[in-house]
């Protein structure tokens, strides 16, 4: 306590010349900032309120949402930490765990510092295996979701806008495709397709389009009852600028989180099909594969079964909460 | 030759339950730098006639069955889409009803602004630019160089109006056309607003067609006044005419339900009683008669043709041109009633 009365005194020391000649000491920040203030007179408080309030975009302002919201932002570091250790595997997995096609281990091996994912029935490290599936389930989801996309898109935008005719036309069609249980359908494309990386790229992506065409159509028939569509028109737009300029960038929201979302569920359709024999086709590293190798082994070898399932899981599990987490930042009547 | 001439304009809407006749006969001209205002209740048929000058009743289902609007000498109901969609917002433009919907929430208010000279004057993005920020310092905005990058809700209802009307007005257009741009403003920025169209007008020698349901609004702007009902033109006169010698009861009525802030303030105001009428069972004979007081026999049967009492003032009532026929003339109310 007494210590601390010390320095008082002595700053009240420093003090006293300064106040006489306040500014030529100024070695003081606080005092520095205090005898700045009145430096610049009128001018500065007005630039002050000169300013508009700090410009953001809406982008900036969802990113701002989005980033308080925990779940999504763990979503997204996991998607990330995936996305590039999948990129680099040949970097760092080859040359340390080993090579996920060729055989060169013992069979069969439970995890161990060599193997932290042990090996499977072939002699395989498992942990290179689950890095490198990586890329064929984020390729599948990816790809599938992107062709999903621009199929659905397109359909979506001219049911949504154009209405009578070819809105029937497409939304009747969309019901054909939900009316076939999915899983079953994409088996029945990948029949006739042949199994395979790009058939089943093709098949999730031709079975993704009504959901998002739906969702797109129904954005659309909300926003373009906007006032400021009408504006547009009278401005003199044309047809296609309305809906991409001002149409479309409205309605992508809902589209964003779906997009996002189905990319999880695209991740998992694959699974199932390489599971069932019908995707990726051995011996490429896929998740579903994996696990489909593993099932008779699942009481020997739990590691083989334990670390594709998890690694779907939580790939799955990460895409989906940031799609929960983006619905809720881009949701305009959230803003703050 | 007028700068607009409208002759017998008539949209109409085929619905399921019968055909709506949303405007039905509305003829007018429109001078360079004049103002026509155009009043009449909700559902009279105001907007859908402004709509129509422009081409933008959806269609199906509304189409203008008949009539011409002849713009600088071309039929517009002629006209090609494209030619169409070059008038619009160039040589015609139109203000919003409601400020806080009409700007698109995604864009800069400047880039929104902009967005008509590079489609119709193909300025790029830069010259767009800058004639934004012109624009939005003429039509009063503060700080026009920082505000043309915010956005719309960055905005607040006057001065989104204010952007509108920058809008409409970055073309220089020959006509502008206004949708109640003030019925969704507070009464003080409604003065302000008016102020700046009369204003901009002045400097830029535009023609306004304004729509209102408050003839408060229009008594100092407007050079010419037509009063709408059940989508016919039931009185047509300078704005003079229309208000110091109206002619038609239903333009009694309008008048005597404003508010009046220099006589009996404490006096109840005086409504037109009733409800407009359905478009798809229009009354027959004069649309009016089941709510005018004046109402006789022939009203019921036979539907007045718009004639001319004098000069250009026109009327469409049977007793228009009976010269005890007048308003605040007591003797005759409810005889007909």
């Amino acid at each position: 306590m007494t210590r601390d009365v010390h320095p008082d005194p002595d700053d009240r020391d420093i003090g006293k010349p300064a106040d006489a000649t306040p500014l030529d000491v100024g070695g003081h920040p606080v005092r520095d900032q205090g005898s700045q203030l009145p430096y610049p007179p009128a001018s500065g408080g007005d630039s002050l309120s000169a300013e508009s309030p700090k410009t953001r975009t809406l982008w900036g302002d969802a990113w701002g949402r989005l980033r308080r919201n925990k779940l999504a932002i763990a979503g997204l570091i996991w998607i990330v930490l995936v996305v590039s250790a999948t990129l680099s595997a040949d970097l760092w997995v080859k040359p340390i765990f080993g090579d996920p096609i060729s055989l060169e281990f013992g069979s069969l091996e439970p995890p161990s510092v060599q193997h932290p994912f042990g090996t499977d029935k072939l002699g395989r490290d498992v942990f290179a295996r689950v890095v490198y599936g990586a890329r064929v389930s984020l390729a599948v989801g990816v790809l599938a979701v992107s062709i999903s996309l621009v199929i659905g898109l397109i359909l979506g935008a001219l049911s949504g806008y154009y209405g009578g005719l070819i809105d029937s036309f497409i939304m009747r069609t969309a019901d054909v495709f939900f009316a076939f249980p999915y899983i079953l359908f994409a088996i029945a494309l990948l029949a006739v397709l042949g199994p395979g990386l790009r058939n089943v790229f093709i098949a999730i992506g031709i079975l993704g389009w009504p959901s998002i065409a739906r969702v797109f159509r129904s954005s659309i028939l909300s926003v373009k009852e906007n006032e400021y569509v009408d504006a547009a028109r009278a401005m003199g737009a044309s047809d296609m600028r309305i809906m991409f300029r001002h149409i479309m960038p409205n309605a992508v929201a809902p589209i964003i989180v779906y997009g996002t979302m189905s990319i999880g569920g695209a991740i998992i359709t694959e699974a199932a099909l390489s599971f069932l024999g019908m995707g990726v086709l051995p011996p490429a590293p896929a998740w579903g594969l994996m696990l489909s190798d593993a099932k008779s082994l699942m009481f020997r070898a739990p590691w083989l079964t334990i670390w594709p399932g998890f690694a779907i899981l939580t790939t799955v599990l990460a895409f989906v909460l940031m799609g929960d987490g983006l619905r809720d930042a881009l949701d305009v009547k959230m803003k703050d | 030759m007028a700068l607009l001439e409208v002759n017998n304009l008539k949209t109409h809407f085929l619905t399921r339950d019968g055909v709506v006749k949303a405007v039905d006969g509305v003829s007018f001209a429109l001078d360079c730098g004049k103002t026509l205002a155009v009043v009449g209740e909700s559902g009279s048929g105001k907007s859908v006639t402004a709509l129509s000058l422009m081409r933008l009743i959806p269609e199906p289902p509304g189409k203008t069955v008949d009539g011409e609007i002849i713009f600088k000498g071309e039929n517009v109901l002629d006209m090609t889409d494209s030619q169409v969609r070059a008038m619009r917002g160039n040589r015609v433009a139109m203000i919003f009803q409601d400020p806080m919907t009409s700007l698109n929430p995604v864009y800069k208010v400047g880039r929104q602004i902009g967005e008509s000279l590079r489609l119709h004057k193909g300025m790029s993005a830069r010259e767009a630019r800058v004639r934004a920020v012109e624009l939005l310092e003429t039509v009063g905005i503060p700080h026009p160089d920082n505000r043309a990058n915010d956005y719309p809700h960055q905005f607040s209802g006057g001065m989104r109006q204010r952007a509108m009307i920058a809008m409409a007005l970055a073309c220089d257009p020959d006509i502008l056309i206004a949708d109640e741009p003030t019925t969704a403003l507070d009464v003080t920025i409604q003065a302000q607003i008016l102020e700046l169209m009369a204003d901009l007008q002045r400097r830029t020698g535009t023609a306004i067609i304004m729509i209102t349901h408050d003839l408060g609004v229009v008594a100092d702007m407007a050079n010419d006044v037509m009063v709408m009902y059940a989508g016919k033109q039931i009185e047509y006169g300078t704005s003079d005419e229309v208000f110091y010698e109206p002619r038609h009861p239903y333009t009694w009525g309008l008048l005597d339900s404003l508010p009046r802030h220099d006589i009996d303030a404490k006096g109840e105001l005086c409504p037109i009683k009733g409800q407009p009428p359905s478009l798809i069972n229009v009354p027959s004979g004069c649309a009016f008669h089941p709510r005018c007081p004046y109402a006789q026999e022939i009203c019921t049967v036979e539907c007045p043709e718009l004639v001319a009492v004098d000069g250009g003032h026109s009327v469409a009532c049977h007793f228009a041109s009976e010269p005890g026929f007048r308003r605040g003339d007591t003797t005759r109310a409810g005889v007909g009633a």
